[in-house]
């Protein structure tokens, strides 16, 4: 049977309180981050909406990293928020192009430390146990792809992908990102979570780079599934500025909707970002795991297609 | 040419153009790892042959929606071409060709009102009412009383000839109740 609205977002605003309950007992801040800020979070595959009043071009943020982390940069030290995230061009049973994130840093930290605290959370939230499986982002294709997708061929993504092969052609990246959502994916965080780790040194985003058993370099960067939902993204956070700045412009240069650089932001990189990690959680899709919701405007209080 | 959009702006129950044929989209899912590539997962019906299959289409892509409308008319009677429809609200005249009505045409009674698939003003389809009234021209006699038992005869459909299971209590000049989705006999109308 349905729930009622009100049912529903009592049981969210429940949550809410569990998270918050969950920090404070762990002496984490919580921040109130700003909606508009006045440049872009420029990660891949992430388009953010922009303003423009006539006179001043702002940006709504993709996540608050950017605003958490000029804090962290200023000397406030742990700190959290959940904060409106909006991701334009996203819609769908499990993606909203507004929603909230969940978002935290740990200083001294590194991602697995940090992992291992998101689960702790996650079952506070859902009354699951605290049990993860540590999964690597190539082990995840060779075990449930049957391919190494470091050392796989096009041709080798292209059998896997059979008559969608051809909706990917030779992109590479999109190849296996289609890999990862068809194939993988459905797979992961059943019976335990799943915490996958190591992710390509081309895909670390803001995460630092370190070598994996192999001698590979990876990006020291972790994503966490429930239900085959990805819930969680966190990085032992990239500190170095100049190497920071010149991975959003190399991002700007593919951009052509007005994008620019959130300057204040990098501003405050370089006056140093002490050693932290950090963590974003799409906090309504962790509602709808919570709550046995099978679509995410379900989770929220009037949902993007009824605004 | 109809409308190019975005592949983001198509949901549920539009008609686009793919490989020059036209398809209902029966279901639409947007798939991406958080920093990714997008991807819109549908499944989508031909018009035409009614085959449907699952097709991927990435993120950002353009699709040309299909100049597709259904429109009401009465059926008035068959010839050599095929059957003939009138808009009752511009009086004009349709041809729809045998192939397009297929096995419609089993239930398919003249005066009676139909949707009439257009695709760039051409009919390709109809879209017969869920359920629709017959009389039974013949059957084997009735079995009185037995309005239990899920055994059923066959029963030839007056206009038409189709043949369709019936329960045994059924009679010569009963009016029936069909199902056109699943051919199937749904109940008497007294």
């Amino acid at each position: 049977m349905p729930i009622s609205l009100r049912t529903r977002l009592q049981q969210r605003a429940e949550l809410t309180q569990r998270v918050r309950s969950f920090f404070h007992a762990r002496g984490v801040l919580e921040i109130d981050t700003p909606v508009l800020q006045g440049g872009a979070n420029l990660d891949y595959g992430v388009v953010p909406f922009r303003l423009c009043d006539g006179k001043t071009v702002r940006f709504l943020p993709t996540s608050p990293e950017h605003a958490l982390k000029r804090l962290i940069a200023a000397g406030i030290g742990d700190c959290w928020t959940l904060a409106p995230a909006f991701r334009s061009g996203e819609n769908g049973q499990r993606h909203a192009p507004e929603f909230r994130m969940l978002e935290w840093y740990r200083l001294g930290w590194d991602d697995h430390a940090l992992a291992d605290e998101v689960i702790a959370l996650f079952a506070v939230i859902t009354g699951r146990p605290p049990t993860a499986e540590r999964l690597t982002w190539r082990n995840a294709f060779r075990l449930h792809a049957h391919l190494d997708p470091v050392t796989a061929s096009i041709e080798d993504l292209h059998r896997q992908l059979g008559t969608d092969a051809g909706v990917v052609g030779h992109d590479r990246a999109a190849a296996l990102d289609l890999i990862l959502t068809r194939d993988i994916e459905p797979h992961l965080g059943r019976g335990v979570w799943t915490i996958m780790t190591d992710y390509p040194a081309s895909a670390c985003a803001q995460a630092r780079i370190r070598s994996d058993a192999d001698g590979m370099p990876v990006a020291a960067r972790f994503e966490i599934y429930g239900d085959g939902i990805e819930l969680a993204n966190g990085y032992h956070e990239l500190t170095n500025a100049a190497e920071l700045k010149q991975r959003h412009q190399q991002e700007l240069a593919t951009r052509s909707n007005g994008e620019q650089l959130d300057e204040s932001f990098h501003h405050a990189m370089q006056r140093g970002l002490p050693d932290c990690a950090g963590v974003a959680v799409g906090f309504d899709r962790l509602v709808m795991i919570a709550l046995g919701l099978q679509q995410i405007a379900d989770t929220q209080a009037i949902p993007w297609n009824d605004a | 040419m109809g409308t190019i959009v975005g592949i983001g702006e198509i949901s549920k129950g539009n008609k686009v153009i793919f490989d020059g044929a036209p398809w209902l989209v029966v279901e639409v899912n947007f798939v991406k790892p958080g920093k990714g590539n997008a991807f819109y997962k549908t499944r989508v019906q031909n018009l035409l042959t009614h085959n449907t299959l699952e097709k991927t289409i990435r993120g950002g892509e353009k699709v040309e929606v299909a100049d597709v409308a259904d429109v009401e008319m009465q059926y008035m009677y068959r010839d050599a071409n095929g059957y003939a429809f009138m808009d009752q609200s511009t009086y004009e005249q349709v041809t729809v060709s045998n192939a397009a009505v297929g096995t419609d045409k089993d239930f398919l009674l003249e005066n009676m009102m139909v949707n009439v698939t257009l695709w760039n003003n051409e009919p390709i389809a109809l879209r017969l009412p869920n359920t629709v009234t017959m009389e039974i021209d013949y059957t084997e006699p009735a079995i009185k009383g037995d309005t239990q038992s899920r055994v059923m005869k066959p029963a030839k459909l007056k206009g038409t000839g189709a043949e369709v299971p019936v329960p045994i209590f059924c009679a010569i000049g009963d009016k029936i109740a069909i199902n056109t989705q699943t051919r199937e006999y749904s109940g008497r109308v007294k």
